[in-house]
């Protein structure tokens, strides 16, 4: 049987090995809880922090982020942590049963509790030609920068939002890139009204401010208040068109990879598999699950850790953790209620400080209405299956009124990735379309398997003769 | 107070087909579903339009529904992809060899024209089947329906007949008086109507208390499994002697398990799950059958919740002690002979001689 059925029971299961799980991995087995760190990555660090690969034996420069990706990993030495990189999670049943599969075969898991610290993944809003060999995601680059050392092509176009345009055109610049243009779909006005919110937090204001003025320096075209409207391959790379969405001009211009990101969505598929209660915040990311100020789901035993629950980022993560871990040790009475109020008065007010950056974050990631109403209806939106603006409308001049009715007429998120890259865009278009509140069209009802499992390793090897023997239907 | 001639509660395949028929022949029908049109059993089955898994007395009913599926675009709609394809029900020990020659033999009787082929002609017809069979039931009539299609045709379809459609419109009471049924819905509308038709699959014992009918139905939450889309790897609807499984592979490439592995369900808080030993059972079954199966990948995995009765036989046709009162449920297989049971209970409303004492609910009370 290839499925392994690892009957010790953990009294928690951290999903996620960021900052915000090794934080609540370490809270708890600090009081002597049984916990096991599971992660499909091959170490800590998450998304942020990502270690470069093992065989890695020749990078010299260090960043900063690598530095900090150590220091987790020793965390999780010096508590002993049961860990289990390179697995990843597939299905995960109340009681609870965490399933997960690796390179050879598929592992289940019990624990008593739970805490997600599976963090985002992230937004692009799709434009024609999105899917061409060439354009990649934003945070994709960062992690091909910061984890492997190197920048996709020599020339290359960012775009999208936010202030991982900034630090990745930072790094780009530092790996010896040349950035043909950022198009940013803010206003320079927007970057400054958000300037005074992102001074809460001085240590990342900084970095932000050492971005621009590197961005300044180099003298990088900054195309504000624009979109990019169409790419196309042509013999000397990409062509593509960037359009102001204030002013209507369009303009061409050549590259050789675009790097596109619109933000980042709180990854849900777990809380949704266990059916908890999910809300809608924009300005959290989208569709997330509910938590009390406790970071508590609605399903009892389930905690959230990190940008799961709404997006704080990277340097509110690991508090995150220790609340979420806090709240579960004081639910399992393991800590009495005077050390848990000590312990989260102090982070609550730490994150309540944080609250104020990440909001103007979210504001300088916000979807403009204009860049949806100005995706051609040829576009693909659901490259899984290949469904377009304009088949995802037909569905609804035919009458779909919600997401998952959507998906059942036109196969929008029913391909591998399980509508993580589509549902956003699409249902930012179906509420742009019929004029309705976005959190009126549902969510995608939580399927499993999460990721693709190969059939070889749920299975093995088997007998014909050992298969599960059911009831036969009647005649 | 809206009025209507028919109120239909239900908006599956059932509903929706008696409906139609009965809309076509000029009845004012309202069409009642407290979620939304075919979301229920009716659009996330298999699909499967096959012989080989039909209980032995319903095969009359299955052929016609299948006729039907065939030609959807004359009397549905063009917005659903159906499929004819050879279908093979396979054996791979002695025992299946012998079950498989009885049930298709008692399925010849009922009409089903299926026949018992060896390997070779079994690996003529498909040759991507598991080469260790020991023999192989063939019928030609079979096939597929992108189930997941169904809402969409039968939305759009019912709308061009003028049918009025009340999608979330939970029913919380039903009043009879003066020949007339008062339905009253959980937000506070009503709706008055001179027949109604109860078609809620799953629901239906529920729905039967509303009128003071009590009978079991069961609720059988059923596992479907879907692969990526992958390279052509079958050619054929399969299916296997003990009927526990039904397999194809789609125009986009997709290859759906099926075949009734029960997972946990209920209908109370419509809750679903599964039950991984019988999804690996049923992922195991197919991979055996079609070995090259072993190479993809599963990209979801979800559940339907399938009505029974206690003999596992439909009840359809006038609900007693009530004037202008119908029933229509608990098919098995219902996904092919629906459409066909559905047309004969609008037929039989509309004043057809049609006989529906097999299916006559009377036997449970």
């Amino acid at each position: 049987m290839a499925i392994l059925i690892n009957n010790r029971k953990y009294d928690v299961i951290v999903i996620g090995a960021g900052p915000s799980g090794v934080s609540s991995a370490v809270n708890c087995a600090k009081k002597g809880l049984k916990v096991l760190i599971v992660d499909l990555n091959s170490n800590t660090g998450g998304q942020i922090y990502r270690a470069p690969p093992k065989t890695y034996k020749s990078i010299s420069k260090k960043l900063k982020e690598n530095e900090i990706q150590k220091q987790l990993s020793n965390e999780i030495k010096k508590f002993k942590i049961e860990t289990a990189y390179n697995h990843t999670v597939w299905q995960v049943s109340p009681g609870f049963k965490v399933n997960a599969f690796n390179e050879t075969s598929t592992i289940q898991w019990q624990s008593k509790s739970l805490i997600i610290a599976t963090g985002t993944y992230e937004k692009i809003i799709p434009f024609e030609g999105w899917t061409i060999p060439g354009v990649i995601g934003l945070a994709a680059c960062t992690i091909i920068l910061k984890a492997h050392h190197f920048i996709p092509s020599k020339k290359i176009v960012l775009a999208g939002n936010g202030p991982l345009l900034m630090l990745v055109a930072y790094y780009v610049i530092q790996f010896g890139g040349k950035i043909d243009a950022i198009v940013d779909t803010s206003s320079k006005i927007d970057w400054i009204k958000s300037s005074f919110s992102l001074m809460t937090n001085p240590k990342n204001f900084r970095d932000g401010i050492k971005w621009v003025f590197k961005i300044f320096l180099n003298r990088i075209p900054v195309y504000s208040n624009s979109t990019i409207e169409k790419a196309f391959e042509v013999d000397e790379g990409i062509k593509l068109k960037i359009r102001n969405l204030k002013t209507g001009k369009a303009k061409n211009i050549i590259s050789e990879t675009i790097a596109i990101g619109h933000g980042l969505i709180p990854s849900t598929d777990i809380t949704r598999l266990l059916r908890a209660e999910h809300i809608y915040d924009e300005q959290k990311g989208g569709w997330i699950a509910k938590v009390d100020r406790f970071l508590r789901s609605s399903v009892r035993g389930v905690y959230l850790a990190g940008d799961g629950a709404g997006i704080s980022g990277a340097l509110a993560a690991s508090d995150k953790g220790l609340l979420a871990s806090s709240t579960l040790l004081y639910d399992e009475k393991i800590i009495s209620q005077k050390e848990f109020d000590q312990n989260t008065y102090k982070i609550l007010k730490k994150l309540d400080k944080y609250e104020v950056f990440s909001k103007a974050i979210s504001k300088l990631n916000s979807t403009p209405k204009k860049i949806i109403e100005n995706i051609d209806n040829g576009t693909v939106i659901c490259r899984c299956e290949d469904i377009t603006k304009s088949e995802i409308l037909r569905a609804v001049d035919q009458g779909a009124r919600d997401i998952n009715q959507i998906k059942s007429w036109t196969r929008l998120g029913m391909g591998p990735c399980q509508g993580r890259t589509c549902q956003y865009a699409a249902s930012k278009i179906v509420a742009e379309y019929l004029n309705y509140e976005i959190d009126n069209l549902g969510y995608l009802t939580g399927r499993s398997p999460i990721r693709p499992v190969p059939l070889d390793r749920v299975l093995g090897d088997f007998d014909y003769e050992k298969i599960t023997k059911v009831e036969a239907a009647p005649l | 107070m809206t009025e209507t001639d028919v109120a239909i509660i239900g908006g599956g395949i059932n509903g929706g087909s008696t409906g139609l028929e009965l809309a076509k022949n000029g009845l004012n029908v309202t069409i009642i579903d407290k979620n939304f049109i075919c979301r229920g059993a009716s659009g996330v089955n298999a699909g499967t339009l096959t012989m080989h898994m039909t209980r032995a007395q319903l095969i009359p009913y299955a052929k016609k529904g299948w006729e039907l599926w065939m030609n959807t675009s004359e009397w549905l709609s063009k917005e659903i992809d159906v499929e004819k394809k050879n279908g093979l029900c396979l054996a791979f020990t002695e025992d299946e060899e012998k079950l498989l020659i009885e049930r298709s033999k008692i399925r010849k009787y009922y009409g089903a024209d299926i026949s018992i082929i060896s390997i070779k002609e079994a690996q003529r017809i498909d040759p991507n089947i598991n080469s260790s069979i020991k023999c192989a039931a063939f019928c030609e009539m079979d096939g597929y329906v992108s189930a997941n299609q169904t809402g969409n045709a039968y939305s759009k379809a019912l709308k061009e007949n003028k049918v009025k459609i009340l999608e979330n419109y939970d029913v919380s009471k039903i009043d009879y008086h003066k020949n007339k049924y008062v339905i009253i819905f959980k937000n506070g509308e009503k709706l008055t109507a001179s027949s109604i038709i109860l078609a809620t699959g799953v629901n239906l014992e529920k729905t039967l208390k509303l009128l003071q009918i009590n009978i079991k139905i069961k609720c059988l939450p059923q596992q479907l499994i879907v692969s990526e889309r992958m390279p052509k790897i079958m050619d054929t609807v399969i299916t296997v002697a003990n009927g526990k499984l039904s397999l194809k592979q789609f125009k986009n490439g997709t290859v759906l398990i099926g075949g009734g592995w029960p997972g946990i369900g209920n209908i109370e808080d419509n809750y679903t799950e599964t039950k991984p030993e019988n999804l690996i059972g049923n992922m195991m079954l197919a991979c055996h059958a079609i070995p090259r199966l072993k190479s993809s990948r599963v990209a979801r995995v979800w559940l339907g919740l399938e009505a029974e009765t206690d003999d596992a036989m439909p009840i359809i046709g006038e609900i007693p002690n009530y004037e202008n009162a119908y029933v229509i449920g608990s098919i098995h297989s219902g996904y092919t002979s629906g459409p066909y049971m559905g047309k004969l209970l609008a037929e039989k409303i509309l004043g057809k001689d049609i006989d529906l004492s097999l299916f006559d609910i009377k036997r449970f009370l």
